[in-house]
């Protein structure tokens, strides 16, 4: 063999197995740092569980305490019920938001400044943005001397904090921003002759948001839906946080059982939770074909 | 004939720049007329005023009889076809084309067998038949452009505006769609108003072309009148047929760096003096004499271009500008020049333009 086929055949050689190469470090990173936990958690949700201590000896004993407990299935329930009000409340305040930035702001550096804006508030910790609230919406905080002060209210409104309505105004505060993006950039996307196209045939705004606009931005609210699911159903700071210990959310539960090491509880709600996750994600996912749109 | 459309004293500016100054143009009714105008010359500006995408700075548009200026664009009824197309890209080729009937604000239709019945006509028109349950994405080039025609022909607009709408298909296409489109036009009877930046197609598309410069009308006539007398330098530049040459007249002769040129048809342009020979009407000769009723100069042969049925040859007069010689290979053979040489050049007097 001389040399320049010594050369052709180690360059074929780094040519196989470069592929392998280049995906190595990430698929060990997910094996170690997201399957092995996964199944992992799977496996512990069997175990038996006693007072101080677990064992691995397999059993069903703390998936039927879940289905069996009021509490459990009622931390289920609201974990839902505040997944999809705060889905539909981010999409409201987010859509028009989107719309305006991605659609009607035709300067593109005068739009990518007023997406950067909507990133401010990440500039602070999480806890301190969710904790913020607290003198916004308290008995004594700024919204209820503001309504006091124009006379609108004679006595402070107290449902406002430590209800299960400020996790709502918390959440789709902090999330309205993964709802704000992804739709603002496919709607930047849009051919601005498309939609002149479309009032030259004679189409009012409305219907040609309808028809167009609002179909052609769907990949972008699939998008932000998933983020903003995703990040809801894990949830359990904020809810601690602004309703006082009152709104439990899975997550509550499962921060609950850890600090009591009850490891194979814990690990039954996990699962669960890792199941409706995935459930949402398909659903989103059937809707929209994200790799044919994208 | 009845005027389509009167553009009166139209006026726009970009950031105090102004794009159109004072356009003034009458198109007749079920007439196809042509726009030409090198880029910036403000030809989208003025469809896109027309079609009401912007709001003019003065000026009257007026359409079937009355002033749209204040008629927001989905209400006017004229027709727009992109460059670019701009179909709907979600929606089928049908559906596309459907949109305007059931979609528009004045008179939608609701009968779906009426709609049908009304696209499928048009589907079969612009020859698309079979193509109509594609995806936009699904078909090619020439068929998305028959889709955007059809997309808005099917709404029965009185008047089209076109936007260099052969601009985006390759050569062999843009010939075929010359002649679909008029053939398209003479069917329906609607007037067209198409912009291009091309003089052939300018010339073979139109029976009227307007040739637009900086903004303002230059010229507005029948193409052989556009071809064989622009009458200004301008637009003999945009013809992008004519040799001209920028000088002085002196009595009946035009001074042109150290050539002199004979003249016999002067036009008054007002603007600065130019000569214009048309590329086709000079001959290259070795003799250094010219025939009677013959003008001309000398000229340093540079290069040659064949271009199938003719040659261009490049010539740099005295002054270093380039003169550029088209030679109709079925009127003349080619001719085998040395680069580097000089030639004399000569047309016949009568054939010249002069401006000043």
């Amino acid at each position: 063999m001389n040399s320049a086929e010594t050369a052709s055949v180690q360059s074929a050689e780094i040519r196989t197995k470069t592929p392998f190469l280049l995906i190595a470090p990430g698929a060990l990173w997910m094996l170690l740092f997201l399957v092995t936990p996964i199944a992992m958690m799977v496996y512990v949700s069997f175990w038996t569980q006693t007072t101080f201590k677990i064992e691995p000896i397999l059993t069903t004993k703390s998936w039927e305490a879940f289905f069996s407990s009021d509490t459990y299935l009622a931390a289920l329930w609201t974990t839902l019920r505040l997944w999809l009000i705060v889905l539909v409340s981010t999409l409201i305040v987010g859509y028009p938001t989107a719309l305006f930035v991605g659609l009607f702001v035709k300067n593109k550096t005068l739009s990518t400044a007023l997406l950067v804006l909507c990133v401010i508030p990440f500039w602070t910790s999480f806890l301190i943005r969710v904790l913020a609230w607290r003198p916004m919406l308290g008995k004594e905080g700024a919204i209820n001397i503001i309504l006091q002060a124009l006379h609108i209210t004679s006595e402070p409104i107290e449902a406002l904090l430590f209800t299960e309505l400020s996790v709502i105004i918390g959440m789709t505060q902090i999330y309205c921003v993964f709802m704000v993006g992804p739709i603002a950039f496919m709607l930047g996307r849009i051919d601005p002759n498309v939609i002149e196209a479309a009032r030259d045939l004679g189409a009012s705004f409305w219907r040609i948001f309808r028809t167009i606009i609002f179909p052609l931005s769907m990949p972008g609210v699939i998008v932000g839906a998933i983020f903003v699911s995703v990040m809801v159903l894990g949830e359990f700071a904020t809810a601690a946080a602004l309703s006082g210990r009152k709104v439990n959310m899975l997550g509550n539960i499962i921060v609950t059982q850890v600090g009591s090491l009850k490891w194979a509880f814990a690990a039954v709600v996990g699962v669960i939770l890792t199941i409706v996750m995935g459930a949402v994600v398909a659903a989103f996912l059937r809707i929209v074909d994200l790799k044919r749109e994208l | 004939m009845a005027d389509v459309l009167r553009v009166e004293n139209l006026a726009k500016s970009y950031a105090g720049k102004a794009a159109l100054s004072g356009v003034t143009l009458s198109v007749a009714s079920n007439e196809y007329v042509s726009l030409l105008g090198p880029s910036a010359s403000g030809k989208t500006v003025l469809l896109r005023l027309i079609a009401g995408f912007e709001k003019p700075d003065h000026g009257s548009i007026h359409f079937q009889g009355t002033d749209v200026v204040n008629t927001p664009a989905h209400e006017r009824g004229i027709g727009f076809v992109f460059q670019n197309f701009a179909l709907f890209p979600h929606l089928t080729v049908y559906d596309n084309i459907a949109f305007g009937l059931t979609n528009r604000v004045i008179n939608p239709m609701t009968d779906a067998h009426h709609v049908r019945d009304r696209v499928m006509a048009m589907i079969e028109l612009v020859g698309l038949s079979g193509l109509e349950g594609r995806g936009v994405h699904q078909i090619s080039g020439g068929q998305r452009q028959r889709v955007a025609l059809a997309r808005t022909l099917v709404t029965e607009p009185r008047l089209v505006l076109l936007d260099e709408p052969l601009g985006a298909l390759d050569a062999n296409l843009r010939m075929r769609m010359r002649g679909e489109l008029r053939r398209i036009r003479e069917q329906l009877g609607v007037t067209f108003l198409h912009v291009t930046g091309s003089e052939s197609e300018a010339l073979a598309m139109g029976d009227r072309i307007v040739v637009l410069d900086n903004g303002k009308i230059g010229q507005f006539d029948k193409p052989d009148h556009v071809f064989n007398r622009p009458i200004s330098p301008n637009v003999a530049r945009y013809l992008n047929c004519y040799n001209m040459f920028e000088g002085r007249l002196d009595g009946s002769v035009f001074v042109a760096g150290p050539d002199r040129f004979d003249f016999s048809n002067r036009m008054n342009s007002g603007g600065r003096p130019a000569y214009a020979i048309r590329q086709d009407l000079i001959t290259i000769n070795q003799s250094s004499a010219y025939a009677n009723g013959e003008t001309g100069l000398k000229a340093k042969y540079l290069a040659s271009e064949y271009t199938g049925a003719a040659f261009m040859y490049f010539f740099e007069a005295a002054d270093g500008h380039i003169i550029e010689v088209e030679n109709h290979l079925s009127h003349r053979s080619a001719q085998t020049l040395e680069p580097g040489k000089h030639y004399q050049l000569a047309w016949k007097i009568s054939d010249a333009l002069v401006y000043g």
